[in-house]
């Protein structure tokens, strides 16, 4: 079955054949895999090389974590790609985003105000935790279209504290 | 004098403590909150004892409680750790007014060192240099502030008197910037602290964070343990220290070493305590604090010195002398620690709660693990996400370093994010294996995220994981469906068409 898995901009095409075997990018390579206790570890063996990856899938992402380094991995099959380019289905940069937050905690400052414009990267809440103050940043360019706490209140898991748009 | 000890902490601190009563043969008394009540410490400890609910003010800083405890079941003295009510002088205060011995300093100890200018101007009576700026004066006016920033020179730092943390904290280059960045100091500092007050500090380039173990007995004997390098911090916490430190000579070390001493006896210290310097390129050092406790850090001068300096404390605490002299003292080695914290470091160093699904902790050669958690352990918000000190030993700095890269690379932990990354790649830049860093160099000069050529060839190689996960989820997803249609073995259906057919 061949797949095609993105990373970033670079794109590799994966095939599996059915007997320990893969190609890929053209390379015929022997491979062994095998998950570790029941975890999600993997050990694999490829053309003998060893390696050991942790991986998590959050949504459409596999989250590679190699060798300390970590890599996140958009994989799809053939027909899926077929679909998506016929479809122009493109990451969309529109709608709304929200700000959840990650961990319970408080709400030290927030530096933006309903109105402003704030560049990816920008800080959008700073969240008290863990005895540490966290800085949470914007994913992308946007305008703050509404804020749902105040600095000093206690936040749950997962509860919005802002929007973007 | 006593045999039972109750530790007034969690954590990775709690079972340090644990282990050096057990080798003198004292027993020990856990306290726990809600959360922690199946915590390694719990389940280490001769007794234990359920404190309050989770967050600290209503279990691990509930000193009175604390006590109370301690009294009932007999303990008789507390070890407080590092944290939570460690630097407390009226806690110390009123574990010595309940007949109970507080392993750590004299309450005025804690009390002198607690705050920032009485420290600053008994240190430097005793002719320890300080870092220039306004001396024991704290609440100067802004026209004051003006006129001496001159003399102390730029760029130097606005600090709160009653701060920490780096709140209420500023950088002036010039004294252009000087009053709006007083004004905005001052705000936050009354906004964080209730008190406006701030005071001046020549801002050290290139300064290295170093800092002297030192212990003393009630004998009057006071030693040092040598130099820490602290340098590698983000955002003021230490992330990796070193013993000794590669900045250091002998004749430097001596005389931080002893100026060290001097500083603690100039409050009549007693117990284990750790002077901070900043030293600049220069190689003069300046008095920063002191931290009078236990360290986060001592196990790398334990490594290196051979000293057990929790069960010297206990030791001390019962009235001892201390084991060593001065003389005594030599440096074997080199020791490296890194703080494995729960946070991501691909994302903004976020703490990272949840479930610990597995955890294999290195071993072999030269690496020591203190550790709080285990396998299935949960690690929650309400504590700080320390959740193991991995240090390793080595004859020379070359070797303590690559064994660390080998021992963070046997590391396992899952369920939560590390910041085991990080360390991988600090340990692996140019900069840090000459020993050529300052306080400023994790948040300036070093790329976490900087690809290289290693990360191309991973990135195949991490492509191909991905894919085979993909893969075996969807084949396992199409084998459930295929099995639906008869999910008894076909022996168990053969078994039972046989004996319908008796």
């Amino acid at each position: 079955m061949k797949y095609i898995a993105t990373i970033d901009d670079r794109s590799f095409e994966i095939d599996i054949n059915e007997q320990g075997e893969i190609i890929a990018d053209g390379q015929r390579l022997s491979v062994d895999f095998h998950s570790v206790a029941d975890q999600p570890v993997y050990s694999m063996l490829l053309n003998g090389e060893s390696f050991e990856a942790s991986v998590s899938t959050r949504e459409m992402t596999v989250e590679v974590l190699l060798r300390g380094r970590l890599f996140l991995v958009n994989v799809e099959d053939e027909r899926q790609r077929r679909l998506r380019e016929t479809t122009h289905m493109e990451l969309e940069q529109e709608g709304e985003f929200t700000l959840a937050a990650p961990m319970p905690g408080m709400v030290v400052a927030i530096p933006v105000e309903v109105g402003q414009s704030v560049e990816k990267g920008d800080n959008l809440i700073i969240l008290e935790s863990m005895k540490m103050q966290n800085e949470l940043k914007a994913p992308r360019d946007g305008k703050v279209s509404g804020v749902r706490v105040s600095p000093g209140d206690s936040v749950d898991q997962n509860q919005v504290l802002l929007t973007l748009i | 004098m006593f045999t039972k000890v109750l530790i007034a902490n969690r954590g990775e601190i709690a079972v340090r403590i644990i282990r050096a009563c057990r080798e003198l043969g004292i027993e020990t008394v856990a306290i726990y909150s809600d959360v922690d009540r199946a915590a390694l410490h719990v389940r280490q400890a001769n007794e234990a004892y359920l404190l309050g609910p989770a967050p600290s003010r209503d279990s691990y800083l509930r000193g009175d409680k604390i006590i109370e405890i301690a009294k009932a079941a007999g303990a008789g003295a507390i070890h407080p750790g590092y944290g939570f009510l460690a630097e407390r002088d009226d806690f110390a205060e009123a574990v010595q007014d309940a007949g109970l011995v507080f392993i750590g300093p004299r309450p005025s100890a804690i009390a002198a060192m607690g705050d920032k200018g009485v420290a600053r101007a008994t240190v430097a009576a005793a002719g320890v240099p300080i870092v220039p700026g306004t001396e024991g004066i704290g609440d100067l006016s802004d026209e004051d502030l003006l006129a001496v920033a001159n003399e102390i020179g730029f760029p130097l730092l606005i600090k709160a008197t009653a701060g920490g943390g780096g709140k209420g904290m500023r950088e002036a280059a010039s004294l252009d910037e000087m009053p709006g960045l007083i004004k905005s100091a001052r705000r936050e500092a009354e906004a964080a602290f209730g008190n406006g007050n701030v005071y001046l500090e020549k801002l050290l380039l290139d300064a290295r964070h170093i800092e002297i173990q030192v212990i003393a007995d009630s004998h009057g004997n006071t030693i040092h343990l040598a130099d820490r390098e602290c340098s590698i911090q983000r955002r003021h916490q230490k992330l990796l220290e070193e013993a000794p430190s590669p900045f250091v000579d002998e004749p430097l070390r001596q005389k931080m070493g002893e100026l060290a001493c001097r500083a603690a006896e100039a409050v009549d210290y007693l117990n284990a305590g750790t002077i901070e310097f900043l030293v600049d390129k220069d190689r003069n050092f300046y008095f920063l604090e002191m931290n009078t406790r236990l360290q986060v850090e001592h196990p790398i001068t334990e490594m290196v010195t051979g000293v057990d300096i929790v069960k010297e404390q206990i030791r001390v605490a019962r009235g001892r002398k201390l084991r060593n002299s001065q003389e005594d003292i030599t440096l074997n080695g080199w020791a490296i620690e890194c703080r494995i914290n729960a946070e991501d470091p691909y994302n903004n160093f976020l703490p990272s709660t949840g479930q610990l699904t597995s955890v294999i902790a290195p071993s072999g050669p030269g690496v020591r693990v203190d550790t709080g958690v285990y396998a299935g352990f949960t690690i929650t918000p309400h504590y700080d996400s320390l959740i193991s000190k991995l240090i390793c030993w080595g004859e020379t700095r070359g070797e303590a370093i690559l064994r660390m890269r080998r021992a963070l690379d046997e590391f396992r932990i899952l369920g939560v994010r590390t910041n085991i990354p990080f360390h991988q790649k600090l340990l692996a830049s140019p900069r840090f294996m000459v020993g050529q860093f300052d306080t400023r160099f994790v948040e300036e000069r070093f790329k976490f995220e900087e690809n290289d050529e290693e990360q191309e060839r991973l990135e195949i190689i991490a492509a191909v994981v991905a894919t085979l996960v993909t893969h075996r989820a969807t084949q396992e997803a199409a084998q459930i469906i295929r099995q639906s249609e008869r999910d008894t073995s076909n022996w168990k259906w053969v078994g039972r068409w046989e004996r319908m057919q008796r």
